[in-house]
């Protein structure tokens, strides 16, 4: 207990205090670019850490990371283009929203839920260090590969009423993800020879492509602002007063993010996913997801911050990354001559307190700065959109152009796009195919190792048979409200007739 | 008169000859690209990361020295970029790891390097430790001597580093199946500790933090290190487990005799490949002797010290670095295997795994 108040003294000494706050800034204009993400902030920051003390170099880079969730949301909810892939989700209700003229409202829903939920990841990493090890342990490849398909199951409530166009389109994602070298064999699919292809596409390229391409390109077909009003409507406050009238919604999702978050592997750019999945499949009246309900926004926004909190538990105990910006901050351990391991919480105890109270503060600067950002930014929705548009082909472009540095991105921006913007058209379900393409790796991969070790004994481990459970409860919990609210609905219309 | 204005046109003449080479090793206000063929925070990035520092400090002219993470088909994009691209002035040099080396070495049809052309700065060796679960009954290697139980060993594809394990193992007599697609040695080791497998190895730093507690708590018997080389290249026990004997020694204590034949020659050299000069800083192949010399003076001097010795003990496993003509000779010794102990590992690969390399 006393090293925890210890830990918070270093922080709060001015020069570490210095560190967190520019880490923030950082995180938060990388939140803020579109397509760019932990993985950017910590290549650019990892030079910058040698020499440095570790608990100055927490700051900076925990305060860069733990920001990012937050401030992605402004791009998502204003025009539709993901802020990085932990708020894809956040676009379903948030730009609706905007669209309404809402987006303050939206905003100050997403930034309160963001502080809620990035608090709770602090707290659950806080109590959970000293056990961690064996809850990690506990999940091996059969159970992984479980938990991807806890993911796919949410395919099913994510394709609104055409569920045969939303397996198709997630198995299109699959087969995206399989592109590139194979999780486990030493071959190469689909490359036709060409080298870009060997890694397959990236995920800010897929992102962007599906979900930022369309939307510039419909915005400039209609030429109009982003907002379909003139007035703003409703302010911020309204959206802290919807987060706390649906606070069990927050607390869910941010255990939801906290799980995704610490299990190593899962990878974190579906959870944001899961959770709108999950706020859908527990909801009785859905009529208004993705046409601007708050708790749409509300659930990503939680989930995405409590997910930083839980992946620093792999990296620091097992010296394994829980998602790409873990990766390189692991790396960034190492040249701080910091060896992860079971050693953290007995020697490097001190760290880890440094480690969460930079992820609480860095919570709480970044959701008031967003907040008091969200007035001026606002204001962007009611510019003509053909004003906006040249900037914002700049920044996707550059942003894919990031990822792997080669021509090979813009030409598979483009190809995405131009599917993303068809799949737009004709009502096929981006979502579901996003979510393929994320899980596809770890679905292969795990099945994979599973078969391999166990034949078809995996099946009989108990965290499978549980796993499997929660799977068919949560589907068969999505069918039974579809087919209520259908009933009702086509009751209600039935007695319009009558009457 | 006439002679001596010839005289002045020869020394002047004679002066700007000279300026240029003097000028090709002094780095005054340039900018050295470091390619690394991965991404930003693995560990051939960490590796430049910590060295790059002290290049600038030792290089004559104190150049800015910046990494450029290149990454890509599992470190051939990078590499072919370095073979296409790269101009011999100094100004751009490379880095490779086992990861490199090894899809080279087995004629990878996509891999245009070539190691033989390029002048090797300075090499980094590491080490690996294999160890095993303790209800299997085996308390050091002299158990493995019969042992017919089956095992499994986590693996991240039959041609990367899992070469040297696999191969270890199954010239032990072992029985381990290869379970593939884990995504690296941190993911083998908490497999490991699920019981997912039940034998595996970590590079020397991993062991260190990771699994000597795992020992401590008696759920980790230690079997034997991969061993280091030494001067004049042979394998010898590994310093940071200097009481477990090293992969020939093991062989050694199971069948009475020293490892001999085409499957130990090919072991070796893999080893040193992935292990014993794991990491190489290179010079493009026609880079002027100066250069080269600068760059290998200034590893030297990295290597003598105090401080960096410092980093090396705390980040890079405290093995010996080595620099310059001592880098080169072990080298060789990856570049020199013999066609025929090639031909033999690939047909074993291809034999045992189902790989097709060409």
């Amino acid at each position: 207990m006393e090293v925890v108040f210890q830990s918070l003294a270093v922080v709060l000494q001015p020069h570490h205090l210095l560190m967190l706050i520019c880490g923030v800034f950082m995180g938060l204009a990388i939140g803020i670019l579109p397509g760019l993400g932990g993985i950017v902030g910590m290549t650019i920051l990892l030079p910058v850490i040698y020499g440095m003390d570790p608990h100055s170099a927490f700051g900076l880079l925990i305060g860069m990371v733990a920001v990012i969730p937050t401030s992605d949301t402004f791009p998502s909810v204003m025009m539709g283009i993901p802020g990085s892939s932990a708020s894809q989700a956040t676009i379903m209700d948030g730009y609706p929203l905007a669209k309404k003229g809402e987006a303050a409202r939206a905003l100050g829903a997403a930034f309160s839920a963001s502080l809620i939920g990035g608090l709770f990841g602090a707290l659950v990493l806080t109590v959970i260090i000293p056990i961690a090890r064996p809850i990690v342990l506990a999940f091996g490849s059969p159970e992984l590969f479980m938990l991807a398909l806890l993911g796919m199951s949410m395919v099913g409530v994510l394709s609104g009423k055409k569920p045969i166009r939303g397996i198709l389109a997630a198995g299109m994602g699959v087969m995206l993800g399989a592109l590139g070298d194979a999780p486990a064999v030493p071959e190469y699919r689909y490359t036709f020879g060409i080298d870009y292809l060997m890694d397959g596409i990236p995920l800010v390229v897929v992102g962007l492509g599906l979900f930022a391409f369309p939307e510039i390109v419909d915005l400039l077909i209609k030429g109009r602002a982003i907002s379909e009003v003139t007035t703003l409507g409703r302010g911020w406050w309204d959206g802290v007063k919807d987060t706390f009238s649906h606070k069990f919604i927050v607390l869910r999702c941010s255990i939801i993010g906290v799980i995704v978050g610490f299990l190593p592997g899962l990878g974190g750019s579906v959870v944001d996913w899961i959770a709108y999945g999950h706020v859908i499949q527990t909801s009785k009246d859905r009529e208004k997801f993705g046409q601007g309900d708050i708790r749409g926004v509300i659930a990503p926004e939680s989930a995405n911050n409590a997910k930083e909190g839980g992946g620093l538990i792999p990296t620091f105990l097992f010296g394994i990354p829980g998602s790409g910006s873990m990766a390189v901050f692991l790396g960034g351990l190492l040249i701080l001559g910091i060896q992860p391991g079971p050693s953290m919480v007995t020697e490097n105890v001190g760290l880890i307190y440094t480690a969460i109270w930079s992820l609480a503060l860095a919570n709480v600067l970044g959701a008031s700065l967003s907040i008091a950002l969200s007035k001026p930014i606002t204001r962007l929705t009611l510019i003509p959109f053909s004003f906006l548009a040249p900037f914002m082909v700049l920044i996707i472009t550059f942003a894919c152009y990031q990822a792997t540095r080669s021509w090979g991105d813009l030409i598979a921006l483009l190809l995405m796009g131009v599917v993303g913007w068809v799949m737009k058209q004709y009502g096929w379900p981006r979502p579901a195919a996003l979510i393929g393409y994320v899980l596809s790796d770890n679905l292969e991969t795990y099945l994979f190792i599973s078969v391999q070790r166990y034949g078809l004994d995996w099946l009989k481990r108990p965290g499978v048979m549980v796993l499997a459970g929660i799977i068919f409860v949560s589907l068969a919990m999505g069918i039974f409200f579809q087919t209520k609210r259908t009933a009702a609905t086509s009751g209600g219309e039935h007695g319009k007739k009558a009457s | 008169m006439k002679k001596s204005i010839f005289v002045m046109i020869l020394a002047v003449f004679a002066f700007f000859s000279v300026i240029p080479a003097s000028q090709g090793a002094d780095f005054s206000g340039k900018t050295i690209e470091w390619i690394i063929p991965f991404n930003v925070g693995g560990g051939s990035d960490v590796w430049a990361r910590l060295y790059a520092p002290f290049f600038q400090k030792y290089l004559p002219g104190n150049p800015i020295v910046a990494v450029k993470n290149m990454p890509g088909g599992g470190s051939i994009i990078g590499g072919n970029y370095f073979q296409t691209r790269v101009k011999p002035d100094g100004l751009t040099v490379f880095g490779s790891s086992g990861s490199t080396t090894f899809p080279y070495l087995l004629e990878n049809p996509k891999v245009k390097y070539d190691f033989a052309q390029y002048k090797i700065v300075f090499a980094s060796p590491t080490g690996g430790v294999a160890y095993i679960k303790p209800d299997l009954g085996v308390k050091s290697v002299a158990d493995l001597k019969g042992f017919s139980k089956p095992l499994a060993y986590a693996s991240q594809g039959a041609t990367s580093l899992d070469i040297i394990p696999l191969l270890a193992f199954e010239m032990m007599g072992l029985k381990v199946k290869a379970v593939f697609g884990y995504k690296g040695r941190g993911s083998g080791r908490v497999a490991f500790e699920q019981g997912e497998v039940n034998i595996d190895y970590q590079t020397s730093t991993a062991f260190i933090e990771n699994v000597r507690p795992l020992i401590k708590l008696g759920q980790a018997v230690p079997l034997m290190t991969w061993g280091v080389l030494d001067e004049n290249g042979n394998i010898v026990r590994d310093p940071i487990e200097p009481d477990l004997p090293c992969m020939p020694e093991a062989y050694e204590i199971i069948f009475k005799k020293r490892p001999k034949g085409p499957a130990y020659n090919a072991w070796k050299a893999f080893f040193i490949a992935g292990f014993g000069v794991q990491k190489a800083m290179w010079l493009p192949g026609q880079t002027p002797d100066d250069i080269v010399q600068a760059y290998r003076q200034a590893a030297a001097a990295i290597i003598a010290d105090p401080e960096f010795q410092q980093v090396v003990e705390k980040s890079l496993g405290g093995y010996k670095q080595m620099a310059g003509e001592h880098a080169r000779k072990a080298f060789d010794q990856v570049l020199e295997v013999p066609t025929a102990d090639k031909k033999w590992l690939i047909n074993w690969l291809e034999k045992n795994y189902e790989v097709k390399l060409k």
